[in-house]
Formats: C-alpha cells, structure tokens, sequence
C-alpha cells in the first residue's frame, strides 16, 4: 500500500515510525514536525524515505526559509498538500 | 473529484492541530472535493456558538461556519459534546449532531481518511 | 463494495487523555455503523495495541472507583463481546515486562474472542491489509 505518515511533532516518540514498512512510504512534515527538515538533529527521519514533503506555511509561521530546507524535501503549500494526499498516498495516518 | 474525511479529536482553542484540520479542510473543499469532518474528545467543544475571536486566540467559529457554507459537513460526537456542557441550542448552526458511527458510515466511502488522534 | 476492513491503531498509554479510550470506542462502532450504510455494506475493524499502547491494558483496573469512569479493561471486554479482533504486540509486551496473563478476557460475558497476543508482523499486515488506518 502506498502510505502517507503526517509527522506534526519534532522528535516524535511514536515508535511506529522505525517499524511501519508500505510499498511506498511518505512523510509529512506539519505543524512541529517541519523542524525535521531544517535541523540536522533530527535529519535522520528524511533517510527513512525518498518521498518527504513540508508544509509551507508551518515553515513559514516559524519563521523558517524554504532556503534552509533539506534538498531532500519538498515543500508544499496546504493545495499541494491536499494533492499529495490525493494522487501520491491511499492510506494516511498521524502519529 | 474526490472524498476527503477529517477526524479531528484535538481541539482546545489555540490547538495548532485543530487550526491545521480546518486549514486542510478549507483547502480540500476549495479544490472541489467533497469534505467531511468528525469532531469527537475536545475537538467537540468547539462546536459551541458564539466564540469571542480574539487575536492570540483562533478560535474555529467563524472558520467552521465559512467551511459549513462551502458544503463540508462538520458532524460532532453528541457524548462528547453533551459531556462538554455543549448541548444544541448552544450550537454552531448547521453542525450535525450524532454518534460515531457517523463517522465510521463516512470513512466506510471515503477516498481518503485523515484521522487525527487526540493528544 | 461490500466490506471496508479498518486498522485501528492505539499507541498511547490509557488514561492520561482520553484518545487511546477513544480508539477503542469508535472501533466498537461498527456494531451500529449499519444503521447509515446500505444493504450489504460492512465494515471489518481490527484493534491493534502497540508501543505504549500495550500499557493500561491489565486486568483488575479500578478507574471506576477512583475517577468515576469506565474501565479500559471494560471497554476491551465489550470489544471482545462484540467480536472484535483485537491484537496487543507481542514485542512490546515484552519491552514493558508485561506478561500475557496479565491481560482480561471476557469469557465469563459470553465472548467468543479473546485477546491475540501477537508479533508486530501480525499488526503489520492489518494495517496493510485495511483500506484506512486510524492512530490513536
């Protein structure tokens, strides 16, 4: 299944991140979670996955630039979101 | 177009998680899709009327009747509202009242399910 | 379509919010979700309990008596009752030195299930397996 993680913590303590297995697995990085794609603490969560998507406006609230994204990352408005939901994921879970 | 169901169970005022769900709702609707919305936990006193929005403050009133008006159906868990001193004269206009098997019927013919668990 | 199978993931201890209780509930809803669907139409949920998920799940709970609220051990009882499959993993047990006897049964209510203590593989291939996965 192709399945579509919504990460909203930074530094989640949700085990089920190191063991969920998907034909296609997808992070999405919202609200507190888009620390991981600016901070190299925490970097190690973009290694999980080729397909890391961050919430533009969560990044912009904090303050951050999209210039200081992980390359790995592709950031994405809530429109754009809304596609990844649609055409990239059939499941979706928030943990 | 598709069908895009919302479970939303954290809800206090200032809640990020809340403000994003409604976000992502707005979104979806306004991209054509047919949304609907589940509030149960805290998520279900936010159904009450008559919100004061102040600016450190956002409430989801004004956002849930915009969202209302677009054709999302926003349905609150009657217990948990009841529970919440939220009783239906109280109510936002418009808000469906009922049990979760509402929300269950909905996710039977969703598309796609976002289900955000309380914290 | 006939049948929509639903993974129900609890990942949360129990008690300090209400949302792993929750989990439980909703999947114990499918008894009613009936009522809105069409002839034909079900919905096949399955319970799973991982990580921390596995904590607040051990018989002899006293919730009523100290909060006034109903037991988790109640409401896992009643899932039971209404045929639910409810699977706690295996691994995380042993992570928290939980042992299986530790956990209800509702034999005594009439159910016909019981607890399934099994590997994560197991709560894999449920959350696989269903059209939509809900985390508590």
């Amino acid at each position: 299944m192709k399945l579509g993680i919504f990460v909203s913590d930074y530094k989640p303590s949700a085990q089920i991140l190191e063991r969920i297995e998907a034909e296609k697995l997808g992070l999405i990085l919202v609200l507190n979670g888009v620390y991981h794609a600016v901070l190299k603490d925490g970097a190690e969560l973009l290694e999980k996955t080729p397909h890391v998507y961050a919430l533009s406006e969560d990044l912009a609230t904090r303050g951050l630039s999209e210039d200081q994204v992980d390359k790995r990352v592709k950031v994405v408005n809530y429109d754009g979101l809304v596609d990844v939901m649609f055409n990239e994921f059939e499941q979706l879970a928030w943990v | 177009m598709g069908v895009l169901t919302i479970g939303c169970f954290p809800g206090l005022v200032g809640s990020g998680v809340y403000d994003f769900a409604l976000k992502l709702a707005d979104a979806a609707a306004g991209k054509g899709h047919k949304v609907n919305l589940w509030f149960s936990g805290n998520a279900s006193g936010s159904i009450k009327a008559h919100q004061k929005h102040l600016k450190d403050y956002p409430t989801g009133e004004k956002h849930l009747t915009a969202l209302l008006e677009k054709g999302v159906e926003i349905c609150t868990c009657e217990a948990c509202a009841l529970a919440r001193g939220v009783t239906k004269p109280d109510a936002i206009p418009g808000v469906q009242w009922n049990a979760m098997h509402w929300y269950l019927a909905k996710v039977y013919s969703t598309d796609r399910l976002l289900h955000i668990g309380g914290e | 379509m006939a049948d929509v199978k639903l993974a129900f993931i609890v990942q949360r201890p129990q008690y300090k919010s209400e949302t792993s209780r929750l989990g439980i509930t909703h999947a114990i809803s499918y008894q009613t979700v009936e009522v809105l669907l069409e002839d034909g139409e079900t919905i096949t949920p399955t319970l799973c309990f991982l990580g921390e998920g596995v904590l607040g799940l051990t018989k002899g709970q006293k919730a009523m008596e100290a909060y006034g609220i109903t037991s988790t051990e109640a409401h896992v009882k009643n899932a039971l009752l209404v045929d639910l499959d409810v699977l706690v993993c295996k691994e995380d047990m042993a992570r928290y030195g939980i042992p299986e006897e530790s956990l209800p049964n509702a034999e005594e209510m009439g159910a016909d299930k019981t607890i399934q203590v099994v590997p994560y593989s197991e709560i894999q291939k449920a959350i696989s397996g269903a059209k939509h996965v809900l985390f508590f």
